[in-house]
């Protein structure tokens, strides 16, 4: 599926692109649903799923366009399927296969990297490359809450603020470093942290993807235009524990997994376009019909 | 006593060799601490950044992970970067970058990439250097399945590498020993040679007993020999690179001489001088006249100034230890 880019002023996302937003976030969890069930019967080893964070990663990865070079860190499911990893690809490295089970120049979505956020300085290192070749590229690093005590993590905002490296660093902050809760992580946000070394940022809530898509692409537009790196920390919820290995109701309180839930992006966004009129049921139904497809399709591949 | 003989010194081999490489390709970058402005603290990289300009003699900050991880980064965007970390000791912080990262990357990706990254490390000691400033950690990236370590004692020798490290398409650390970095005269060594750029380099032929070794503590060994010389005839063999090892050449030399002695400068526990041996023990054992042995330093750190000639291995001992093994 074409994948929209804005012009760089724009912001709020039209009425095609709120409903591609929806149609990526439903995809998405369509697959991590898929992924999580497969786990289950040990076809995959592993899976850490991505429910909660789907605004967040379909809105930054809208706002930043299918130009841009994606540097994730291993829970950026619902960006890969959007750049056009496909979801037997996506689930390859999961069941044993390989490392990478996508090819990340086709996609120019870069393979998980396992080891906190020593993906940031590959990013930043990537942009000053690109540039010193005469071909500016835009790099969008993910990189999670729990990742950025890593001192890379602080070498890799130095580096890209002395170096004004394009890159745009997507904090996804679910509150959580597996067992350990944010408040007990860091005195400040990360926003605020980046400000300290000398990098614009932006702290929005990661519920709705319009939010997010409006702040990336103001992101976006400043990196572009300043040829400077710009730093967006996206609060979100953690549904399901850090990966399936994690049983998150030993640490945590099941109010407080139940509010998460509650608060679902995917089925609060879906509510709400439907409540506005701009889908419908059968709208609803066709992409009911993808998703039960992709379904079929990943467990005739691996199950 | 043989005597000495004049030899172009390693540091002024490798800046030429550098400068031939940045001239030759133009994705090749240099990234290290202070070696732009000041043209490294050993002045290796001396002249490079007014030749070249400062963006591809990068002077770095001084955070090792930061070299190693943009390096990585660089690497994948299609550059060939070459990176310097100021002292051995200092190599702890990019050894996460090095080991999970920039080894594995080619893998990773299936093979669709296969980024050529060099890192290059002075090392050892014997100038009473501070805390930190003497270490040899290669027997570390040894036995890390994705990088290539090499060990030159010569210029030629570290031209040669670094010419094939550069368009290796992996990544390579290079140990290059700080106290030769300025010695221009050297012991004498056969011009044999070596075979590949990888291989070892037989630096004197002998018959009565082989000595592996590699990196500065090569000299000590070479006029250890010497000095022995005609009473033992010893070969030396000058590994060059210690990942990959290469066996082949070790084992011919002790077929021939039927004794092995390993001398290294770094500690003796799990070192390289334990692979050679237990390799020769494996694949040479019919060839042995006597147990294979090893002279390297006991575990401990590196000690201070004062302490480091009880530390290292020198020229006696070697002679020693020579004697014992073949009386």
């Amino acid at each position: 599926m074409a994948v929209k880019s804005l012009s760089e002023n724009e912001t709020a996302p039209d009425d095609d692109t709120r409903r591609t937003l929806l149609r990526h976030m439903l995809v998405a969890r369509g697959v991590d649903e898929e992924a999580r069930r497969l786990q289950k019967q040990g076809v995959l080893d592993l899976w850490p799923s991505c429910e909660g964070h789907e605004a967040a990663q379909v809105g930054s990865a809208l706002a930043a366009g299918p130009a841009a070079t994606v540097v994730p860190s291993y829970r950026e499911h619902a960006v890969a399927l959007l750049r056009g990893v496909t979801p037997e690809e996506l689930l390859a490295q999961w069941t044993g296969r390989t490392f990478c089970g996508w090819d990340p120049h086709r996609v120019r979505f870069f393979p998980y990297t396992m080891v906190l956020a020593a993906q940031t300085l590959h990013a930043v290192g990537y942009a000053i490359g690109r540039r010193m070749q005469g071909l500016e590229d835009f790099v969008v690093v993910y990189v999670g809450d729990g990742a950025t005590s890593e001192g890379d993590m602080s070498e890799a905002m130095n580096l890209a603020a002395v170096e004004s490296a394009s890159v745009l660093f997507v904090v996804q902050n679910n509150g959580w470093a597996i067992s350990k809760p944010a408040e007990e992580q860091m005195r400040t946000s990360v926003a605020e942290r980046a400000r300290g070394f000398g990098i614009a940022s932006a702290a929005v809530p990661g519920r709705d993807p319009e939010t997010v898509f409006a702040a990336c692409s103001r992101a976006a537009a400043h990196i572009r235009g300043e040829r400077a790196p710009f730093l967006v920390e996206i609060r979100v919820g953690r549904i399901n524990g850090h990966t399936t290995a994690d049983a998150q109701e030993v640490y945590r309180s099941s109010d407080d997994i139940a509010r998460t839930k509650a608060a679902d992006p995917v089925t609060g966004y879906a509510d709400r376009l439907r409540g506005q009129g701009l889908v419908d049921a059968a709208w609803f139904a066709a992409v009911e019909t993808e998703v039960r497809e992709i379904r079929e399709r990943l467990t005739k591949e691996y199950a | 006593m043989t005597g000495t003989v004049r030899s172009p010194c390693l540091a002024e081999s490798i800046n030429t060799a550098l400068a031939d490489l940045l001239d030759q390709d133009p994705r090749l970058v240099l990234i290290g601490e202070d070696i732009g402005r000041l043209g490294g603290v050993f002045r290796v990289t001396r002249g490079l950044r007014e030749r070249f300009g400062a963006d591809r003699v990068r002077d770095a900050l001084l955070a090792e992970s930061t070299i190693v991880g943009q390096a990585v980064g660089m690497a994948m965007s299609g550059l060939v970067p070459v990176c310097e970390i100021q002292f051995d000791g200092f190599t702890y912080p990019a050894v996460n970058q090095l080991v999970t990262q920039a080894a594995r990357v080619g893998g990773r990706w299936n093979g669709r990439i296969s980024p050529s990254l060099v890192v290059r490390i002075p090392t050892a000691g014997g100038f009473r250097g501070v805390e930190h400033h003497n270490d040899s950690n290669e027997a570390l990236f040894a036995r890390v399945p994705g990088i290539s370590v090499a060990c030159p004692s010569t210029g030629e020798d570290a031209d040669q590498i670094l010419r094939y490290a550069v368009a290796l398409g992996s990544p390579v650390v290079v140990y290059e020993p700080i106290r030769l970095y300025w010695r221009r005269s050297s012991p004498p060594r056969s011009a044999e040679p070596a075979r590949s750029p990888t291989a070892a380099r037989v630096v004197r032929r002998g018959t009565d007993l082989t000595v592996a070794t590699y990196g500065a503590i090569t000299d000590e060994v070479l006029e250890a020999a010497h000095d022995l010389a005609p009473d033992v005839d010893v070969e030396v063999v000058d590994l060059r690179w210690v990942a990959p090892l290469d066996m082949d050449t070790v084992l011919e030399s002790v077929g021939r001489t039927g004794r092995l002695l390993v001398v290294h400068e770094a500690t003796k526990d799990v070192g390289i001088g334990a692979e050679i041996a237990a390799s020769v023990a494996e694949y040479g054992h019919d060839a042995l006249r006597g147990p294979v042995r090893r002279l390297a330093p006991d575990r401990r750190a590196y000690p201070p100034g004062d302490f480091e000639k009880d530390y290292m291995i020198g020229v006696r001992e070697i002679r020693d230890e020579v004697l014992v093994m073949t009386k």
